[in-house]
């Protein structure tokens, strides 16, 4: 990884320094451990604060809708889907973009870390395939591929689907699982309900969640017009948080790249990807279609073909 | 009732709903008190607001526009723009809403005594300066003051407020009304042309003069070089600014500019006060 | 005097039969203050996700609730004066109270709801003898122990608290418990914890206040906001975040008026009816937070808006960290600027 952060501020310097860029969005050491922050790099001296680690979370497609300005940006398979999406959406110019694509295992929660060690971890280091976690009176080591997010152990995609230079080597093909989605919807509807209502009991809607979406950028959220007012802005009812969730999740059918930015925002820990893989899950077995990965075909809900299956309109 | 609940608003009865402009996106409430005691606890004074509340549908700030020599009313007048005042226009006479109030710091009307003043208006920012006026041309009070002067502008003359007071006041001796519309229009008597160069025409004197001035920003900064230039300064400019509130009571947050809160330690502030704070209004 | 930790439910479950009881409680994964039903819910060991502020401004209230007709109006008021003691803040967050009291209680207006709940809570505050990596509470006039907001002051040492009643009412709850005194071993250990626990990051706040005075239009501003994403989650986690809406819950002529937490990061937080908004842009709207915590509310009631808790920082989604911010900001250059 330290090879990895040598080339991306090398690409980053040669690149602001012919111009070709005016901005690197990249991520930098953070101040915690298990902690990377995006970054902003301008000049070939801010270029050498760029790294690259097992703790480069954010989506940073977040950052790049309607630039005025040429950009280059450090993307991850699950960032570079979100970039095909936004593309799509003319949200992002393709000419003014330049993808440094970094291919990705994973990376590593630190909420499944501090778990782990049941304590404050003070800091970590990694070494090949294996993470040692120190804080007060404990040293703990484990594979660091344990410690992945969720969302991360069940993505198919860590290789950038659409990059201008691959730094580093392509990650081995996995297969997408929707393990815990078939587990959930095995349950009945009213464990499901109360599964549900219990993880919106933990909104406090500071709206992290879509704030650290790419893909969620109305200029006005349903949830905060007065005029109607779709919902309380009330955070103690978990029915209402559950409609500000599940029509987020409606309006990503077909857009999210499932990189699981919002669960991994979300100050309260609540199991956000579930609900957004159910969409995602729903659309590939309805639609065979999978968000951001083909920069050519038109995204799937405005489109239509007489073969669509329509269920809800006539009998099949 | 609990007086010492600063959230709570009095009822207070709908008795007119006039449609001030012509383009019908200004109405004027006129409010009467249900409770007498209510009445004799409302004590405000020009330049004040009130939390004014449709039930069911939340409450919003607007500037009193009646004075305080008017006994027994308020009055708001209201543009169209969001819920609370949308739920206003359509009030049947009659009906309830709720007040709360009144809020904020006022014209300094008692330093002002022995002065002569100058009011300077546009738009539908008037409502503050309709009371002030009222308050000023009060028989009892209209020989502390020097001369008044006032001048008051729109775009055309069916979006000027306040047409009767304006009548009535014209045929004063004692109140040098000036009125102006930005273009001109068949029938129009008055002035026409922008605030600013009406403010230069008239080239009020600043020899113990104050001036208050409320309107839409581009109007206030273009009015503040010719005042400045007829030798007003800062300290004799009074200006009143409008901020999103809710709580009025400096509690909620949201109307700082700098460390003054809009709502509580305004909206009534001299130049020279809003020269010492960030330019964030 | 000491408490077994071994007796903490039974005296809470005692405690409860007259006050409501506030304590720290795991609620689906996440450490919340809740009145609890029982004492055994209580888990004084883990500090809160969501800052003990809501037990006396919680996040959503109903202020009063109201119908209306030709006649008139009837309004009730929510105002709870429940007799509470709520035990397990941290000193940082007791003390965060203390700053609240500025806001809710300022020299023309009393928050009436805020402070019936303020009057008829005692705090019992836990200190800290183990401070997290993100705490800075000394650099912000605070401490582990600090007694500041705290009618009685628990230090862990091991199989009890002792415990220190700071004022009056806290001399009053635990005269009730009837607890007996600490011995000199007792004591020792308290005075050992309190020596050893050591806050480990440090925040200059010296003349930051003063240099903030004059850096309102310095370009420090201009980038410091790119990474952040603009959501509440710092300023909900914050226990000295104060900001609130009010809205309407209401159908026909029948409802209720509710406040809720609001937050500066949000850009209808300032946006007038007219569509102008006088903090336009995320930097705007982060300067705002900074100057509010460290200068404006200095301004207002000659104290910081900040404790020290590190919540801000653990919870951010993008890693900002206020102690990078100000340590940046000291390092502004401010020369040419007047104040």
């Amino acid at each position: 990884m330290q090879n990895l952060s040598k080339v991306i501020q090398d690409t980053a310097k040669k690149l602001l320094e012919e111009k070709k860029v005016d901005l690197v969005v990249g991520f930098a050491q953070g101040s915690l451990p298990l902690r990377s922050t995006p970054y902003f790099a301008r000049t070939v001296d801010q270029a050498a604060n760029l790294i690259w680690d097992e703790y480069c979370e954010n989506n940073l497609t977040n950052y790049l809708r309607k630039r005025e300005e040429k950009v280059a940006v450090v993307a991850k398979g699950c960032d570079t889907r979100s970039i095909v999406a936004l593309m799509k959406e003319n949200q992002i110019d393709r000419e003014k973009l330049y993808i440094i694509g970094v291919p990705c295992q994973g990376m590593i929660d630190r909420k499944k870390a501090s778990k782990l060690v049941g304590g404050e971890i003070l800091e970590a280091e990694i070494n090949g395939e294996e993470i040692t976690l120190k804080g007060n009176g404990f040293e703990q080591k484990a594979p660091k591929a344990e410690l992945y997010y969720d969302t991360c152990i069940r993505c198919a995609y860590g290789n950038p689907v659409i990059y201008d230079e691959l730094v580093g080597e392509e990650v081995a093909a996995k297969e997408l699982s929707f393990a815990e989605v078939e587990e959930f919807e095995a349950k009945s509807a009213e464990e499901r309900a109360s599964f549900l209502a219990q993880e919106m009991e933990k909104c406090i809607r500071c709206y992290a969640c879509r704030n650290a979406c790419p893909t969620c950028y109305c200029p006005e959220c349903f949830v905060d017009t007065s005029s109607p007012q779709w919902i309380s802005k009330r955070a103690y009812s978990a029915k209402d948080n559950l409609i500000f969730q599940g029509v987020r999740v409606f309006h990503q059918l077909g857009r999210c790249a499932d990189c699981g930015a919002c669960e991994r925002a979300c100050p309260m820990g609540i199991k956000l990807s579930l609900l957004t893989r159910k969409g995602v899950k729903d659309v590939k077995e309805t639609f065979g279609y999978e968000a951001g990965l083909n920069p050519d075909d038109k995204p799937v809900l405005n489109d239509f073909t007489p073969d669509d299956p329509q269920p809800f309109l006539m009998k099949e | 009732m609990d007086r010492n609940n600063p959230y709570l608003p009095i009822p207070m009865r709908l008795v007119k709903n006039f449609t001030e402009t012509e383009d019908k996106l200004i109405h004027t409430f006129t409010l009467e008190f249900v409770n007498k005691e209510d009445e004799e606890n409302f004590k405000y004074m020009p330049g004040q607001f009130a939390e004014l509340m449709v039930y069911g549908k939340g409450e919003a700030p607007f500037g009193i526009a009646s004075s305080p020599t008017e006994p027994g009313i308020l009055k708001f007048s209201v543009a169209k723009v969001g819920v609370v005042s949308t739920a206003l226009h359509l009030l049947e006479e009659g009906s309830i809403v709720g007040v709360r109030g009144p809020l904020g710091n006022w014209y300094p009307v008692e330093d002002l005594k022995g002065k002569n003043i100058v009011i300077i208006g546009g738009g539908f920012a008037f409502t503050t300066l309709r009371s002030t006026i009222e308050y000023l041309l009060d028989p009892a009070r209209r020989g502390d003051y020097g001369d008044l002067t006032v001048i008051y502008g729109a775009r055309n003359p069916g979006l000027l407020l306040y047409k009767d007071e304006l009548k009535k006041w014209s045929e004063r001796d004692d109140i040098n009304l000036v009125t102006t519309i930005d273009r001109p229009v068949e029938g129009w008597t008055g002035r026409t042309g922008f605030i600013p160069a009406v403010v230069k025409e008239e080239a009020p004197s600043a020899e113990n003069t104050v001036c208050i001035i409320c309107g839409p920003p581009v109007m206030i900064k273009f009015t503040q070089p010719v005042l400045e230039e007829l030798g007003f300064t800062p300290e004799q400019i009074i200006m009143s600014l409008e901020m999103r509130m809710k709580c009025g009571l400096g509690m909620c947050g949201r109307c700082n500019i700098g460390s003054k809160y809009v709502c509580k330690d305004g909206p009534v502030f001299t130049l020279a006060q809003l020269k010492k704070l960030p330019n964030e209004y | 005097m000491i408490i077994k930790k071994s007796e903490i439910a039974g005296l809470l479950d005692q405690l409860a039969k007259e006050y409501r009881v506030y304590a720290p409680v795991d609620e689906n994964g996440n450490i919340a203050f809740k009145a609890i039903k029982e004492g055994a819910e209580a888990k004084l060991g883990e500090n809160s996700k969501k800052p003990p502020k809501e037990i006396l401004f919680p996040q959503s209230e109903e202020l009063f609730n109201y119908s209306v007709n030709q006649e008139g109006l009837r309004m009730d008021s929510k105002v709870d004066d429940t007799k509470s003691v709520a035990i397990g803040l941290r000193p940082c967050d007791a003390k965060s109270i203390m700053l609240l009291d500025n806001v809710f209680s300022n020299d023309q207006y009393q928050d009436v709801y805020y402070l019936a709940r303020r009057d008829n809570t005692v705090i019992v505050s836990l200190g800290c003898n183990r401070p997290s990596g993100t705490c800075f509470c000394t650099s912000v006039n605070s401490g582990p122990f600090d007694t500041d907001g705290s009618d009685v002051l628990l230090t862990d040492i091991g199989e009890a608290y002792l415990v220190e009643a700071i004022t009056e009412q806290g001399k009053e709850l635990v005269g009730k418990l009837n607890l007996p005194e600490a011995d000199a071993e007792a004591k020792a250990l308290a005075e050992k914890a309190k020596a050893s626990a050591t806050v480990a990051s440090e925040v200059d706040l010296a003349g930051l206040k003063e240099k903030l005075d004059g850096m309102f239009t310095h370009e420090y501003w201009d980038k410091l906001h790119e990474k952040c994403i603009g959501c509440a989650a710092c300023t909900y986690l914050c226990p000295t975040c104060h900001c609130f809406d009010i809205e309407d819950d209401a159908k026909d002529c029948e409802g209720c008026r509710v406040r809720n937490w609001d937050a500066c990061m949000f850009p209808l937080f300032t946006l007038h009816g007219s569509g102008h908004n006088p903090r336009t842009s995320g930097k705007e709207r982060f300067r705002q937070r900074v100057m509010h915590k460290f200068n404006y509310f200095v301004d207002r009631y000659n104290a910081t808006a900040c404790v020290g808790c590190g919540r801000c920082i653990k919870n951010c989604p993008v890693n900002m960290d206020i102690r990078q911010v100000l340590a940046e900001i000291k390092a502004q250059d401010t020369g040419s600027e007047v104040g």
